[in-house]
């Protein structure tokens, strides 16, 4: 029987164009480039190096808005087989636990699975929360934080990198992986794969499909109540052109001010 | 049978426009564009000057992503001191609405959806690699190792034509075809602009510059316009000034153009969103290239079709054109089934017939012009010292106009025979 892998990805604002609403204090995500969350990219290659190796049938799953079409399209350029997205203005707002609670759902609603990978965390909101969520809503196996992963007959074997070191864990399907931030290189998308996933394109399944109470989910499912959010402060610089003919002078200031130090002191 | 009627290889103005029309008449179409989203490598001035979208798009006037009308444009030479400028102001630029700003990232980004809408598949975020050949004839495109078919392919890829050139179509570029662009985005108020503008909302101000301050003998451009919240400013330099002078940058250039005693106070206070640079298509009609072939075609900037008469810059309106011009052809062609050469020869006769060909023969050396030391030097130096000859009131006899001119173009070397020559040359150039 074939391998079952599943892989969550999420369609994050580019971490280098993100602004901040200065009223509403929320990301404008109308004005940044929208990309696929770059550890979700080393999950799918995790997935698609086992499907290379014993053959699978790669699932990607996302919850969020119609625009992530593209990341779901992205992901199948890449090689997966399906995409499904879990969209529905009820999952509007959601924190990280109806984001796990609505995930798992989808999955039990695919039905067959024997691994699931995600990216350790987002890179918009580094909760790390929803990938273990989903393994507990299902009540299956996790190995977090995964730096390489490999599967052999009904096993996967992982290392997982911890403070003190390297554990290495041998784990039987089903079960879930976090995979670490470039811990592969996720392959190029093809021209001749991209128009095959937009000929294939997506489904997009909403909460009633996936069997699912709107106040189960969204802003409405969510416990977490956000107090107060507030900017940080830019530091000023004190932005000074010098002249490279200068630069003798301005290194003998920054010595006096013991802003730069010699190597043998 | 092809895989696709037609593949079109770049989404700006040309290649999206061209798409547009393929598919508003039911082609199965292909549009590839390297950037993602579209727009984001792209850099323009930019004002689009005209109306082609209206063939494509009726409605493009409200709904496409436009900053301002221009209804202020102004030339202007800049010495190291003084500003010396004319601005056209007019109610008939309210009335009719010939020129608007526009940021590509905003505006690319919409003309690929409009070709996603009209039917056509729309793939960026990857690069072609080059044309499939077979038997002498372009028959798809190559990517990662495969083929993708089709009956012909449009290049619409820009000032720098990497496919176009690595198939053999182009020429590699030399340094007088190219001129370097650099461009900051510079974020302010909108009622700031407004006011400092003298700008009613959604009016706009459009300035080219000479900037005649510069040493060495380096000629650059700069340019002003204004956005809905937003300054576009920008300097244009010659390939072959960056090249003979080694201590020129063009980062320099900008920070010079920028930091004028008379530009600077007018992006006094705002935030630089985006900072960008691009080349720049200047050699004109001589460096055009060989516009088709057997199933292929070339249009927009690949194609050579841009415009700078010192006055104004034009490029999107001839790549719109030509790339609409393209598809039409392209149409005609696919009721015989015909895509060779000599099917295709209809695209040349129809740009020939139309403002693009005509407009690139009008100005046919124009940039001998554009390019010049009398233009970025003697020029604005007569007109420094005219000025300061008229208003300079010193308790000295005043002398005539025509004196002081006489005066003025004397101190500048601008009365020798030589000069006057030149000026006349380059006048009917124009």
């Amino acid at each position: 029987m074939v391998l079952e892998i599943i892989v969550m990805v999420k369609q994050v604002p580019d971490s280098q164009e993100v602004v901040i609403d200065p009223v509403t204090m929320n990301l404008n995500r109308s004005l940044t480039r929208n990309v696929t969350n770059s550890a979700d990219e080393n999950a799918l290659e995790a997935a698609l190096r086992i499907k290379d190796k014993v053959g699978a049938n790669v699932t990607v799953i996302s919850m969020g808005p119609p625009q992530a079409e593209t990341t779901m399209i992205e992901c199948l350029a890449r090689g997966a087989d399906r995409a499904i997205l879990a969209s529905d203005r009820f999952f509007g707002g959601a924190d990280t636990y109806p984001t796990g609670l609505t995930i798992a759902a989808t999955i039990s609603k695919i039905g067959k699975f024997d691994i699931i990978f995600a990216g350790e965390e987002s890179s918009d909101s580094s909760t790390g929360h929803v990938g273990p969520g989903v393994a507990e809503f299902l009540n299956i196996d996790q190995i977090t934080y995964a730096s390489s992963v490999d599967y052999e007959d009904g096993y996967v074997t992982a290392d997982r990198e911890l403070e003190g070191g390297t554990e290495t864990v041998r784990v039987p399907t089903p079960v879930l992986v976090t995979v670490l931030l470039n811990s592969n290189s996720p392959r190029m998308q093809t021209l001749r794969r991209k128009i095959d996933a937009v000929k294939k394109g997506m489904e997009v399944w909403d909460h009633d499909k996936i069997g699912l109470q709107p106040e189960w989910v969204g802003v409405r499912g969510s416990p977490t109540i956000v107090r107060k959010m507030r900017p940080i402060k830019e530091r000023e610089r004190a932005a000074k052109k010098i002249d490279v003919a200068g630069l003798g002078d301005l290194a003998r200031e920054l010595y006096e001010k013991k802003i730069l130090k010699l190597e043998e002191e | 049978m092809s895989e696709f009627d037609a593949i079109v290889i770049g989404a700006g103005p040309a290649g999206a426009s061209a798409a547009i029309r393929l598919a508003s008449s039911k082609k199965n179409v292909l549009l590839v564009e390297k950037s993602d989203p579209p727009g984001s490598k792209n850099v323009s001035g930019g004002v689009l000057w005209g109306s082609s979208l209206s063939s494509i798009i009726p409605d493009w006037e409200k709904s496409a992503p436009v900053e301002r009308f221009v209804d202020t444009k102004s030339v202007a030479f800049l010495t190291q001191d003084s500003k010396i400028g004319i601005d056209f102001s007019s109610k008939k630029l309210q009335q009719k609405k010939t020129g608007y700003t526009v940021l590509r990232a905003k505006l690319d980004q919409w003309l690929a959806r409009k070709a996603k809408e009209a039917g056509a598949m729309v793939i960026n975020g990857v690069t072609v690699e080059k044309l499939h050949m077979e038997n002498g004839k372009v028959t798809g495109v190559e990517q990662g190792g495969d083929v993708i078919t089709s009956d012909a392919v449009i290049l619409c890829e820009g000032a720098n034509p990497r496919v176009a050139i690595d198939s053999g179509l182009h020429k590699r570029l030399s340094d007088r075809d190219v001129a370097i662009g650099v461009k900051e985005v510079i974020s302010l108020p909108e009622a700031t602009i407004n006011e400092r503008f003298h700008l009613k909302s959604g009016a706009g101000f459009a300035c080219e510059y000479v900037l005649g301050y510069l040493q060495n003998g380096v000629e650059a451009g700069g340019f002003l316009y204004t956005n809905k919240d937003s300054i576009s400013v920008g300097i244009v330099v010659s390939m072959s000034h960056l090249r003979q002078n080694d201590a020129t940058h063009s980062f320099d250039i900008i920070e010079s153009f920028t930091g004028h005693p008379y530009i600077a106070p007018l992006l006094e206070g705002g935030n630089m969103q985006e900072y960008s640079a691009h080349l720049v298509q200047e050699g004109g009609i001589g460096s055009m290239p060989k516009l088709y072939g057997n199933g292929y075609m070339i249009a927009g900037d690949s194609a050579g079709f841009s415009f700078s008469n010192g006055l104004v810059l034009q490029g999107m309106n001839y790549a719109i054109d030509s790339g609409i011009i393209a598809a039409d052809t392209f149409i005609e062609a696919s009721k015989g089934m015909d895509y060779s050469e000599s099917a295709l020869k209809l695209y040349q006769d129809r740009l020939e017939s139309s403002y693009v060909m005509k407009d690139m023969r009008t100005f046919k050396g124009i940039e001998n012009v554009t390019w010049s030391p009398f233009v970025h030097k003697k020029v604005p130096a007569m007109l420094e010292s005219l000025m300061l000859n008229l208003f300079m009131e010193e308790g000295k006899p005043k002398k005539h106009m025509t004196g002081m001119l006489l005066d003025a173009m004397s101190e500048n070397d601008m009365l020798k025979a030589s000069s006057i020559m030149e000026a006349y040359r380059m006048m009917r150039r124009m």
